[in-house]
């Protein structure tokens, strides 16, 4: 068994300076005058780079794409969203409400203490057979880069739920809807596609309704209801937000709650 | 007539369809699937395990429930595709191909769907070093050599299996190594390494001096009881022996201790490999379907960029 210090150092410290970015934002969301802070985000940019080192180098001693297990796929989830967070504030700048970016750092925070929970064992382990392929590594990594844009559409949602100007609604509306309009396809391929063609190639069989496949068709099925419910000016707004909501819900239980709750095919992350 | 298309065109019922298919499919993740009627008696309260068994939840996905809803979905997909085309070539509108693309590709989904529901073939089979199956279309397949490896902490690393393939007397290939993650192509046929096993077998003596092989799994008949074979553990054949519907010994015999009127002479053991042939006719289909649906969804992305929207 190799060790596996350097993965917690390293994860140890992305959290710091998560904890850090978190901090600064919160101080300057409790400010009377609502603007951005000018340096927290590159403390997420940093934060990315450290839990995207840790990926890099565990393939390096695996010599295989490192996303195989919980931790793995953990580390990389929190690294992705915040890489999106960062992006997102460099891209928009000004015109980004604080709150998002804000609610988005918990996320990832929270995901990164879930991996450095008992749970997530953090050997470097090579993978099994099942796992070697590059269709897996395909389908795990585009679909997490989609989930993460999906927990910017949540955040945002739930402050649509909660705000009440107009023009803020407006705006946390269209962030809602653009984020997810860019974290379907992307999420398609990569948890439907990818994973189809993977499960061909493994087993001869594209699909087979074991219950993560269900739940991530479900998952699947309410971002397409979300998108079609903008095309009905009746269903915008509230309905809309909910469906953002509960598009997110589906996709932490797909992810963690079939593990634990449920058994089948995905029994390793 | 007019109702009905206006009934199946509209985005209101495929967004209810979709809630419908999503909320049943998500209930029937909780229920275990393709067990018997009794089970579910067992399991749950009396009128819940008939209402489950009545609706068909036990093989949600091949019954009416999730069907009837499924071929409304597909006749209310159809129909929104065709009017959308009808109506951008009525109304000379601005072309906005991603949606037709990803409307299109769900359908030839569930039309490879059903094709794999009825065409699909699979046929699991176990080889021994030198062994030949015989498959379809006259394939014939022989195991060359088997080896299962592992990594130092014993996790599984590997199984090949590598194998000849002949097609009417002609050699097709000489030699190909079948992994997990890495199938044999026979068009349209697909061999996969899927499970492995072992076999042991046990060599008896008649009285007569006649020897016969006796594989883990057989069984012979002696004196009103049944004499079961279960296999090979630490050096020695366990045999059970039966009377009607209950156990009544187990004996651990070494080579040259007598079981019924035999006696054994030899034991041995080999590794069997799990091979899975499959033809599936829908699997291209559903890929080119899922190309459509590709292409479509960055389509879409890319007008929606190109309008502002995002």
């Amino acid at each position: 068994m190799m060790p596996h210090t350097l993965s917690q150092v390293l994860s140890a410290a992305a959290f710091l300076l998560l904890l850090a970015s978190g901090a600064v934002q919160a101080a300057f969301l409790l400010r009377r005058e609502r603007r951005l802070d000018p340096f927290s985000h590159y403390l997420l940019a940093a934060a990315a780079a450290l839990l995207l080192a840790i990926t890099v180098e565990r393939s390096i001693r695996i010599r295989f794409a490192a996303v195989t297990n919980t931790f793995e796929s953990l580390v990389f989830f929190a690294g992705v969203t915040a890489l999106v967070l960062f992006l997102y504030r460099i891209i928009a700048g000004r015109r980004l409400l604080p709150f998002v970016i804000f609610g988005g750092t918990v996320i990832s925070l929270a995901l990164l203490a879930i991996a450095s929970s008992p749970i997530a064992p953090k050997e470097v382990l090579p993978p099994i057979p099942a796992l070697q392929s590059y269709w897996l590594v395909l389908h795990v990594t585009l679909s997490f880069i989609g989930e993460s844009f999906f927990i910017v559409g949540f955040v945002s949602a739930l402050m649509y739920l909660g705000s009440r100007e107009a023009e803020k609604k407006e705006r946390l509306d269209r962030l809602t809807y653009t984020s997810i309009g860019i974290g379907y396809p992307v999420f398609t391929a990569g948890a439907l596609i990818f994973g189809a063609i993977w499960a061909q190639n493994a087993w001869g069989n594209y699909w087979s309704w074991d219950p993560k496949e269900t739940w991530a068709l479900i998952t699947w099925l309410v971002y397409t209801a979300f998108l079609h419910a903008r095309l009905v000016r009746r269903l915008r707004g509230r309905v809309s937000a909910i469906l953002a909501i509960a598009g997110f819900a589906f996709t932490v239980f797909t992810f963690f709650g079939v593990n634990y709750l449920l058994s089948g095919l995905h029994s390793y992350g | 007539m007019n109702a009905l298309y206006r009934f199946f065109k509209s985005v209101k019922l495929a967004v209810t369809l979709i809630l419908v298919i999503a909320l049943l499919s998500l209930l029937s993740t909780f229920i275990p699937q393709s067990q018997e009627p009794a089970f579910y008696l067992h399991r749950y309260s009396a009128p819940l395990a008939r209402l489950i068994v009545a609706l068909g939840f036990h093989h949600f996905f091949k019954s009416l429930l999730f069907l009837v809803p499924c071929v409304l979905f597909f006749v209310n997909l159809g129909v929104c595709a065709i009017d959308r085309l009808v109506g951008r070539w009525r109304r000379k509108a601005r072309p906005r191909y991603g949606p037709d693309l990803i409307h299109i590709g769900l359908l030839v989904l569930v039309a490879g769907a059903l094709l794999s529901t009825w065409g699909r073939w699979e046929k699991t089979f176990y080889l021994g070093k030198g062994d030949p199956e015989r498959l379809p279309l006259g394939y014939t397949l022989k195991l060359l050599d088997y080896r299962y490896e592992q990594y130092p902490d014993g996790r599984p690393k590997d199984w090949v299996s590598t194998v000849q393939v002949e097609r009417q007397g002609k050699a097709v290939i000489s030699s190909y190594p079948i992994e997990v993650n890495r199938p044999l192509r026979l068009p349209p046929l697909k061999v996969y390494q899927a499970s492995f096993s072992r076999q042991d077998t046990a060599v008896l003596r008649d009285p007569q001096g006649e020897l016969a092989e006796i594989h883990d799994g057989q069984y012979f008949e002696w004196r009103e009881a049944i004499l079961f074979f279960a296999g090979i553990e630490s050096g020695k054949a366990v045999f059970e022996r039966w009377e009607g519907r209950s156990r009544t010994a187990v004996y651990d015999l070494s080579p040259f201790q007598p079981i019924g009127e035999y006696i054994i002479v030899q034991l041995s053991s080999r590794e069997l490999t799990g091979l899975k042939a499959v033809q599936d006719p829908g699997f291209i289909p559903v890929v080119a379907a899922l190309v459509l649906v590709a292409a479509g969804l960055a389509l879409t992305f890319l007008q929606k960029r190109g309008d502002q929207q995002i």
